[in-house]
């Protein structure tokens, strides 16, 4: 599904991703992990071919994304706000979305009927534009909008982050069920490890724009990482601090 | 702490991304003002000469009294109209151990820095030094200036107080403007009472009992405390009690034979609607669809250069006015529409067709022109023609290299954001080109046919259209990551 050869972004001289090989298989659901800085969504906007890559490249399906828009059919994704036209109301957003995939109002209707659980009742028919909403309610609307679209490959960055506890499990429910049963690649960038190891089969850990770790999801995965990013806080369970006298 | 505040105002100016641009504007507009103080300067220094001019049978002084309450009430009505509310961007610093006071005080006391409390000193001071002074005496102009400076404190705070209370409800702005028209009303047409003969009052007293200076300090102040009070009161207000009126969607049936394209020309429109940016580029082209009142009344300027140019402006301000931040208006979900299922010729063809409803639009409201003449209503189809062919093709040309961003909810006035030197340049050639055409055949004696020749090189741009599409579609891929990523700055 995704193959990357050598791709690499440096800003000022900072290398932020660097990625030799890499290559994700159809119906794979991926993790992507790293703290902040680490290059995860720089490598979402070269997989997106919003970013010029400075060298490499990405294939969708063998095709280069860079100059190409087949991919376009078959790829939902949500990175931020900049994502959702803001000025519409979430209705007005979906109708529009859908019609870019040939799908008729009843069915952009009958398909946001089965989310009213995901939305709890704060998305549609509140008369609000989606700038007028909620931080994590535009991430609702934008990961509804993917979903809508039936992709074959979904892109979310940082789904978890901005919504309720509620719907973050909802939400885990949901990419299981897509990517069990449709069979949809998922790739899906998070802080939340408990969540990202629930979800996502395999984990690619970023660092300085590098993938360091690439893991097959375990029991002991989540100790892992948890291990991993507790380095430089002595133990990875805290210690209670030494009160000097 | 003012001066952490005045630091940090400073940093977000020069910091800002813009900074060039921002100074650019800073610069003319600093002119301007400069302009306008050394006007009330000379005015000021000439007053008692310009004083028995306009009134000659009376003493200066009498007359100069007359007059500050009168200049006072304008100086209020341009207040509300033009002068800017101080802004510190609060947020912040509210959650700080900052005290509340402070932050107020700041916000007050700037707002004193502004060419309006300039203006009156330099007016009515030298005056008050020339003659006051000399006939009166030091303690009678003393009260004369101290006054003076109440009143500008008063009218200062009182304006931002209106301004303020305006920009929660827009009713109060109309309703102020509207009782200060039938307080001037009231004087200059139906002559109940006479503003002038109250200020003449009020300034006369001031000779024998100079304490009455102190009314106007004391009604400053008053005007002050009022106006930190409020401020205090809402600071945490200022966002949150923006009008939530309840919004909904809307269809543009018209449109739905168009297809994808049709989709994105209602989009287009709810943008035009729903922000207040694009919303006054379209204000704008309404007010010229009244250009042509203005010149073809005048029969000397019924030559086809003239009406060429008119037509052209008319038929195509919104081709210009708003195609000139072409992309930039989508700035904020460009990498949206990057990622969606949306071929990119779709996109510049709704482009097209938005321009094209709007260019039909406005010219059929300019048909009745044709009063002024047969000729007015051809010129003006054919610079139609011209602009929906031609026109937009530039316009869309130059779109690829813009890539600044907007933000839709600023007002348009003064503001120079995604503007740059490319959109000067390139609105050059839309001007030029049709007299390119025109002008060597005029010369040679065909009017008429360099008039058709302009005609069939818009019908012929019409035609083509698809050719031209794909041109700025391949030119679009070249330049799509940089435009995208200008997009991304905020």
């Amino acid at each position: 599904m995704i193959q990357i050869n050598n791709l690499k972004k440096v800003y000022n001289g900072l290398t932020v991703v660097n990625i030799p090989q890499l290559e994700i298989k159809k119906g794979e659901s991926i993790g992507l992990v790293g703290n902040n800085g680490a290059g995860k969504t720089t490598l979402f906007r070269m997989i997106l071919d919003l970013i010029r890559p400075d060298a490499g490249e990405v294939l969708l399906n063998d095709e280069n994304v860079a100059g190409n828009e087949n991919w376009k059919n078959y790829t939902a994704s949500y990175l931020d706000e900049g994502f959702l036209i803001d000025y519409l109301t979430p209705e007005e957003y979906f109708y529009f979305i859908g019609s870019l995939h040939q799908q008729s109002r009843t069915s952009v209707d009958e398909y946001l009927a089965a989310l009213s659980d995901f939305f709890n009742g704060e998305i549609l028919k509140r008369g609000k534009y989606i700038r007028d909403l909620s931080k994590g309610n535009q991430t609702k609307v934008g990961i509804a909008s993917c979903l809508l679209q039936n992709p074959q490959l979904l892109m979310l960055d940082e789904p978890f982050a901005n919504i309720d506890p509620s719907t973050q499990i909802r939400l885990k429910n949901m990419l299981k069920d897509s990517n069990k049963n449709e069979g949809v690649t998922t790739l899906i960038s998070s802080h939340d490890l408990n969540h990202i190891t629930d979800v996502c089969d395999r984990i690619l850990l970023m660092e300085k724009g590098k993938i360091v770790k690439d893991i097959a999801t375990s029991s002991s995965t989540l100790a892992e990482l948890e291990n991993y990013f507790a380095v430089g806080q002595g133990d990875s369970t805290p210690t209670p601090p030494v009160i000097q006298e | 702490m003012i001066t952490i505040f005045l630091q940090h105002e400073l940093k977000s100016f020069w910091r800002s991304r813009n900074t060039g641009k921002n100074i650019a504007v800073k610069i003319i507009m600093g002119i301007l003002i400069l302009y306008l103080l050394l006007c009330a300067l000379s005015v000021g220094f000439f007053m008692d000469t310009f004083l028995n001019k306009m009134f000659p049978k009376q003493d200066v002084i009498v007359s100069f009294s007359g007059i500050i309450l009168i200049y006072f009430m304008f100086e209020f009505i341009s207040r509300t109209q033009l002068q800017e509310l101080p802004t510190l961007k609060v947020q912040p610093y509210l959650q700080l151990p900052i005290k509340r006071n402070s932050i107020v005080q700041y916000l007050a006391i700037t707002s004193i820095i502004s060419a309006f409390n300039l203006i009156p000193i330099l007016l009515f001071m030298p005056f008050i030094a020339k003659v006051i002074a000399v006939k009166a005496g030091g303690g009678v102009a003393w009260a004369y200036v101290v006054s003076i400076l109440g009143l500008i404190i008063f009218n200062n705070y009182l304006a931002l107080y209106i301004k303020r209370k305006a920009n929660l409800n827009g009713w109060i702005l109309i309703a102020v403007t509207a009782l200060l028209v039938f307080v001037c009303l009231g004087d200059f047409l139906w002559h109940i009472y006479s503003i002038r003969e109250l200020s003449y009052h009020f300034f006369g007293h001031l000779f024998n009992y100079q304490v009455l200076a102190l009314v106007p300090v004391l009604m400053g102040v008053l005007m002050y405390y009022i106006n930190f009070l409020y401020l205090k009161d809402n600071l945490y207000l200022e966002e949150l009690s923006k009008k939530a009126s309840k919004k909904s969607s809307t269809e543009y049936p018209f449109l739905d034979r168009f297809g994808i394209t049709g989709d994105l020309v209602a989009n287009e429109i709810k943008l035009i609607i729903r922000n207040k940016r694009p919303n006054s580029a379209i204000k704008v082209s309404c007010m010229f669809l009244f250009y042509g009142l203005l010149v073809y009344n005048k029969p000397s300027m019924h030559n086809d250069y003239a009406i060429i140019l008119i037509g052209m402006l008319m038929s195509g301000i919104f081709i210009i006015n708003y195609g000139q931040f072409m992309f930039s208006w989508q700035a904020a979900h460009f990498d949206g529409i990057l990622v969606s299922k949306l071929n990119f010729e779709e996109f510049l063809k709704a482009k097209y067709l938005l321009f094209t409803i709007v260019s039909t639009i406005t010219f059929i409201l300019t048909t009745p022109y044709a009063y002024f003449g047969w000729r007015i209503l051809l010129v003006q189809f054919i610079m139609y023609l011209w602009n929906v062919g031609v026109s937009t093709t530039i316009i869309l040309y130059t779109a690829n290299y813009n890539s600044k961003r907007i933000d839709l909810s600023k007002s348009a006035s003064f503001n120079w954001e995604g503007a740059g030197a490319t959109q000067w340049l390139l609105a050059f050639p839309l001007f030029i080109t049709p007299f390119i055409i025109y002008l060597p055949l005029n010369l040679l004696g065909f009017p008429n046919i360099g008039l058709a020749c302009v005609g069939v090189t818009g019908l012929l741009f019409i035609l083509t259209r698809n050719f031209w599409v794909g041109l700025l579609k391949n030119n679009f891929y070249k330049r799509k990551y940089t435009i995208a990523e200008g997009f991304r700055n905020k």
